[in-house]
């Protein structure tokens, strides 16, 4: 190895190293990063050196092995030049194939392509990529294309030009001057600029000062550091060279935690070979510059990572902050002044001086600037390094180039900065990611870790995560981080325990308060942010822990028996009536199911299903068809159920159901699934109960708002003649509509339950929405249902995104129409209407018109026309979803003769004013716990309290409600499950179960052709085989739990 | 399991300059290296080397999670608890490798063929749940994926 002492000697050693390429030679780029290594990418090199050797293809090809490319999910990942062509998930079986084709023919091997999810596409280039095509990679530009440790490949691009340049054309004042200009700031969490704190060091009378790099990457979630020490270690170094040039030292370390052993080979290496090149030590490049680099290896110690703790750690000590001031830029290691800079801050640098600091402050936003690295990871489908420019909003880094949330689940926040940051709820989506903006949310921009929760995932357990690795890591040099952490933990410790007492909310966040104030160093200052973010934004979550001793998220093990049943608002024992179903004991199951929800037929059917987008077995392939099951197990048992007489729970269980018992009324107003839960939970529990329903059928919704081709009637109707077999009194035709009746209801019942639903429309406000052929949706259900409409227009338009839309659209085209369009003013993914139905109505020929809504109906030449507005989306809302805005000048006109308007709705509660204390949004405000109105004895449940729209949710309210009010009654509100657990079922697993044989069950709908003009049932139901076969998938995580003596 | 022989521990300390505090970490690094565990005793002779008081190097050498005074498995399985890891399920990996090896954190088993030592983040998040065995990551672990595993190592040498 040559020795390089002048500038000409290395720009002649550059210029021979690029003259020895031959670009028509192809390079096999192969990442052997940690991720990569981790999926096998020393065995797929092994098998390319084995595949060249054996056809002589030495001279043909280059393979190299690069750093991190940052695609790590994908594993192992090659691209080879220069055609950039990209493959992923390589197995050494495929190199042969790579090397026949691609490197011999110059043809692509489709199936080794990455194919885009949302398009279907097989994309070539790695550019283009979705998760490369929005990044903008300067602090990456090497990684990917050089091997770390080749010298050559460092210097082909740009490699110690910005040495030479401030070796050779600036003094080092001026080199700080160009490092303020640039406007870096220091990348590894506070963001403190980094011209300034070398400006702070030359100030210093001290002539003996230190450089270091701060490798030392300990926050869980962040794995940047790591990837450019491993992949670019040189420009680590060079970053290194000009920070001491700069302030004026003679040595430099780098800090790099233990966990790294590749980044320290790496860094050594280079080291090496910089030392026996005379670019290391005295006189670099016959300049007067003379520096030295020693590595420092961390010994497990994430307080390490703070700065103070850092010196101590390299002069030999136990790793413990001290105060500040003095900084170490005034006093640091062996009191010396001494500058740390982050890795990322350090490979920086080599750019700003190449391109200068005017181009460098062209990217990011006004007060940040540059790009940042992102370590992408958690419940996304991309997870890897991503560099972007400083600024770039979060919902772009996570759905474009993160790929959104996998498994159809939904996004609930990410965590920023690891342990001393905190959460981003999707209602900030929309924020530009820069330091300031995260700081004015509660998070901070910290090291860039970024790990995206999903809605299973528990932010009580996460702040408890995080306050658990503080407290371990914790140095206990001052008292409120040592104890208050410690105090902290067991707090939240016992939320997740279900062991939380009142008032614990308030204790935990004034000792987060006191933690932050008055801890000596970074660690415990910001070690309480974690918990006052997720107390700021899911502070209903610690409610639910803490008053009901429940996790929504189905994540705290101790209070979850299985994801499915905890997510169940109902709380349906699903893992045992899937093991019935294999016992073959269906009338078992359904009692099982009874006891839980009075409808389980209907709910087979309709059901939102909650519980399949919480089912682990989704995390292996697809989750259980749990509601198919449900089905299944009801037409197994219709006999059953529609005899009252039957082996049927409560019937069946004399020692839960005294048909005789009939003490203190109770009136329940309206016959939908939260009365009828209320109504059945209350006659169990020995109630006299009166339901009063306006229209002529019970049922609600159910009866009267969804088509007979999803729910068929018969079905309604056999489920509500069981509650009245239980002695249930179902008024018909009597609606509670006037303030009179009210008051007679007052006082002739000893408790009220109101559940009258949301019916009464919102009105477009659009001009020309009274005239006729504009019908709301559900008096179209209504009417349609009830046969009062036998025939419909040709074309036929529906305004909306929710299931009631998708329902009067598929049901115009049964009656009739030619031409059904459904306009809706967000896109698809926003669309509120299960995702099933809106395929099916686009397989049976429903339009589509998304972004656009409604400005204008008018009347003319004998039809209806719409005049409407294309939109776009906005910026995030409270809920997370974005706001449409009207494009300006975007008009367009649609024909329709019937125009049916699916928007929300609200309860009609004129009868029960001012007596009941409403929402702003019109529903009757309860307490969540009771159900209890803001009238003593009055309750109410389903779309009166909120327009949720979903069927087990109004019968979970129910059940809620019919607990409160039997307490209120003087019962002891007892649910059937909380008397005999174990009344009918036996949890014992019977006969052979392999559950990870099949994959989801197929389940049947009827032909496109027979649904035309009918309102037969389309979707089929299981067969007895599939049936089986698809609960025998079931994991039975509620063993587990048992398993694990938990 | 025979302990290094004080000859065997003075060979590896001389390999470091005398009298230079700052060369603390890095000796305790490579005596753990070499032998798995820093013996106590050797503490007196890493003392004089240095010139550190026993105490302070007893504080260091508890302070970092890297050092244990008490011998080591073969196989060091590391399960990282880091927050990608975490959400991703790592909880259920560790519990499986709890019961797989029948010991708890920071212990080792009987025959000496493994330590179980979780770590706080391993930095390969992409990769969650991770697990280290050895030298070797072992990435989206799931509780019957590091079982499997496990018992490879069982029958290895």
């Amino acid at each position: 190895m040559q020795t390089i002492t002048s500038r000409e000697e290395l720009i002649r050693l550059r210029e021979s190293v690029i003259s020895k390429i031959d670009t028509s030679k192809p390079t096999i780029t192969l990442c052997g990063g940690t991720g990569c290594s981790a999926f096998g990418s020393q065995k797929v090199y092994d098998a390319f050196e084995a595949e060249i050797k054996r056809l002589r293809l030495e001279d043909k090809v280059t393979l190299k092995r690069t750093g991190c490319h940052g695609f790590c999910e994908r594993g192992p990942i090659l691209v080879i030049l220069p055609q950039e062509i990209f493959y992923q998930k390589v197995k050494p079986s495929d190199v042969p194939d790579i090397i026949r084709k691609t490197i011999i023919k110059n043809e692509v091997v489709r199936q080794l392509l990455y194919v885009d999810p949302r398009t279907g596409e097989r994309i070539v280039k790695e550019s283009e990529v979705p998760f490369y095509k929005h990044q903008m990679r300067l602090v990456f530009r090497h990684n990917g294309k050089i091997d770390p440790i080749s010298f050559d490949d460092y210097i082909r691009y740009d490699g110690f030009q910005a040495l030479l340049k401030i070796l050779y054309e600036m003094t080092p004042p001026q080199v700080v001057d160009e490092i303020k200009k640039s406007g870096v700031r220091g990348r590894g969490g506070a963001g403190f600029p980094t011209g300034l704190k070398w400006e702070f060091a030359r100030k210093s009378p001290e002539t003996k000062r230190y450089v270091i790099c701060n490798g030392d990457e300990g926050d869980p979630g962040a794995f940047m550091d790591r990837s450019v020490m491993e992949g670019d270690p040189f420009a680590v170094i060079e970053g290194l060279m000009i920070a001491g040039y700069a302030i004026g030292a003679k040595k430099g370390y780098i800090y790099v935690r233990a966990e790294y052993p590749l980044a320290v080979k790496n860094l050594t290496i280079a080291i090496e070979t910089l030392k026996k090149m005379s670019l290391l030590g005295k006189n670099i490049l016959g300049r007067e510059f003379d520096f030295d680099v020693i590595i420092k290896q961390g010994a497990g110690a994430f307080v390490c990572g703070e700065e103070t703790a850092l010196i101590a750690s390299i002069e030999g000590k136990r790793g413990m902050p001290k105060p500040r001031p003095p900084f170490p830029a005034e006093s640091g290691l062996w009191g010396k002044p001494t500058v740390i800079n982050n890795v990322e801050t350090l490979a920086n640098l080599p750019l700003i001086i190449i391109k200068g600091a005017e181009w460098y402050a062209s990217i990011g936003t006004k007060d940040s600037k540059g790009t940042k690295i992102f370590a992408l990871a958690g419940k996304i489908n991309n997870t890897g390094l991503v560099e972007v420019p400083i600024g770039t909003s979060l919902r772009k880094i996570i759905e474009d180039i993160g790929g959104g949330i996998p498994k159809g689940r939904t996004f609930k926040a990410v965590q920023m900065g690891g342990p001393s940051g905190g959460c981003v709820p999707a209602e900030y989506l929309d924020l530009p990611v820069d330091y300031e903006s995260l700081k004015s949310v509660g998070a901070i921009m910290g090291s860039g870790g970024m790990i995206v929760m999903d809605n299973t995932t528990c932010m009580v357990d996460i702040a408890r995560y995080f306050l658990d690795f503080c407290q371990k890591e914790s140095c206990g040099k001052c008292v409120p981080c040592r104890i208050g952490t410690k105090r902290m933990l067991e707090i939240a410790t016992r939320f997740t325990k279900g062991e939380a007492q009142a008032g614990d909310i308030e204790k935990l966040k004034a000792l987060a308060e006191s933690v932050r104030d008055s801890s000596l160093c970074g660690l415990g200052q910001t070690a309480p942010n974690p918990v006052l973010s997720t107390l700021r934004y899911f502070s209903n979550e610690y409610e639910a822990h803490l008053a009901e001793r429940y996790c929504p998220s189905s994540a705290c093990e101790v209070l979850v028996k299985s994801p499915c049943q905890n997510a169940c608002p109902a709380h349906i024992n699903v893992p045992q009536y899937n093991e019935l179903v294999r016992q073959k004991e269906y009338l078992r199951a359904v009692n099982l199911i009874r006891r839980s929800v009075p409808l389980p037929s209907s709910l087979g059917r309709v059901c939102f299903r909650p519980c399949e987008s919480v089912c682990r077995r989704g995390e292996i392939d697809t989750s259980i068809a749990i509601n198919h099951i449900k089905r299944y197990i009801t037409e197994n048992s219709k006999s059953e159920i529609r005899n009252p007489k039957s082996q049927l729970f409560p019937f069946n269980a004399p020692e839960i159901f005294n048909p005789r018992k009939k003490d203190k009324k109770v009136a329940i107003i309206g016959a939908g699934p939260a009365g009828l839960s209320a109504a059945y939970f209350l006659r169990i529990m020995g109630r006299e109960v009166t339901v009063f329903e306006k229209n002529k059928s019970a049922g609600g919704l159910l009866a009267n708002g969804i088509p007979a081709y999803r729910l068929p009637k018969k079905v309604v109707q056999d489920e509500i003649n069981l509650l009245k077999a239980m002695g249930i009194a179902i008024k018909a035709n009597s609606p509670i509509s006037a303030r009179k009746q009210w008051d007679v209801l007052r006082n002739q019942f000893d408790a009220i339950f109101i559940a009258v639903g949301a019916t009464k429309s919102k009105t477009l406000g659009v001009p020309g929405e009274n005239i006729k052929g504009v019908v709301d949706a559900l008096q179209f259900l209504d009417n349609m249902i009830n046969g009062r409409i036998k025939k419909v227009p040709q074309k036929v338009t529906v305004i909306g995104g929710g299931n009631s839309a998708i329902d009067s659209a598929r049901s115009a085209l049964r009656l009739g129409a030619k031409e059904v369009t459904v306009i809706y003013r967000r896109s698809l993914d926003e669309m509120p209407a299960h995702k099933e139905e809106i395929q099916d109505a686009m397989q049976e020929g429903v339009k589509f018109r998304f972004l656009a809504a409604p400005a204008q109906v008018t009347c003319n030449k004998g039809s209806n026309w719409l005049r409407c507005q294309e939109m776009t989306l906005g910026p995030a809302d409270k809920s997370g979803r974005r706001k449409p805005v009207p494009k300006a000048g975007s008009d367009f006109t649609v024909e329709a003769g019937l125009v049916i308007t699916a928007i929300s709705q609200t309860p009609d509660l004129e009868f029960a004013q001012p007596d009941i204390e409403l929402t702003p949004w019109g529903g009757i405000k309860v307490n969540p716990l009771t159900m209890e109105t803001s009238q003593k004895g009055v309750f109410a449940g389903g779309d009166t309290i909120t327009n949720a729209g979903m069927v087990i949710y109004a019968i979970a309210t129910g059940q809620k409600a019919a607990v409160a009010i039997d307490r209120y009654l003087g019962g002891a509100g007892k649910l059937p499950e909380n008397i005999d657990p174990l009344l009918t079922y036996s949890t014992d697993l019977k006969g052979p179960h392999d559950p990870l044989k099949d994959d989801r069950q197929a389940i049947q709908h009827i032909p496109l052709k027979k649904r035309a003009g009918n309102f037969k049932e389309v979707i089929c139901g299981y067969s007895d085989s599939a049936a089986y076969n698809e609960a025998s998938r079931c994991l039975r995580c509620d063993l587990e739990n048992k398993e694990y003596g938990k | 399991m025979q302990p290094p022989t004080d000859t065997q521990i003075n060979e590896v300390i001389r390999g470091f300059p005398r009298n230079n505090a700052s060369l603390l970490i890095p000796i305790l690094q490579t005596i753990q290296e070499k032998f798995g565990y820093i013996p106590p005793e050797s503490l007196t002779a890493i003392g004089k080397h240095t010139n550190v008081s026993r105490n302070k190097i007893y504080g260091v050498l508890t302070f970092y999670a890297q050092f244990t005074t008490i011998p080591r498995g073969k196989y060091i399985v590391r399960p990282c608890r880091g927050t990608a890891c975490h959400v991703r399920g790592a909880k259920n990996v560790l519990t499986r490798i709890r019961q797989k090896l029948g010991i708890e954190d920071g212990q080792t088993s009987p025959d000496y063929k493994f330590s179980l030592e979780t770590v706080a983040c391993m930095g390969a998040c992409a990769l969650a749940p991770t697990v280290v065995v050895g030298n070797d990551y072992y990435g989206k672990m799931t509780p019957d994926e590091i079982g499997d595993i496990i018992d490879t190592y069982k029958h290895k040498e």
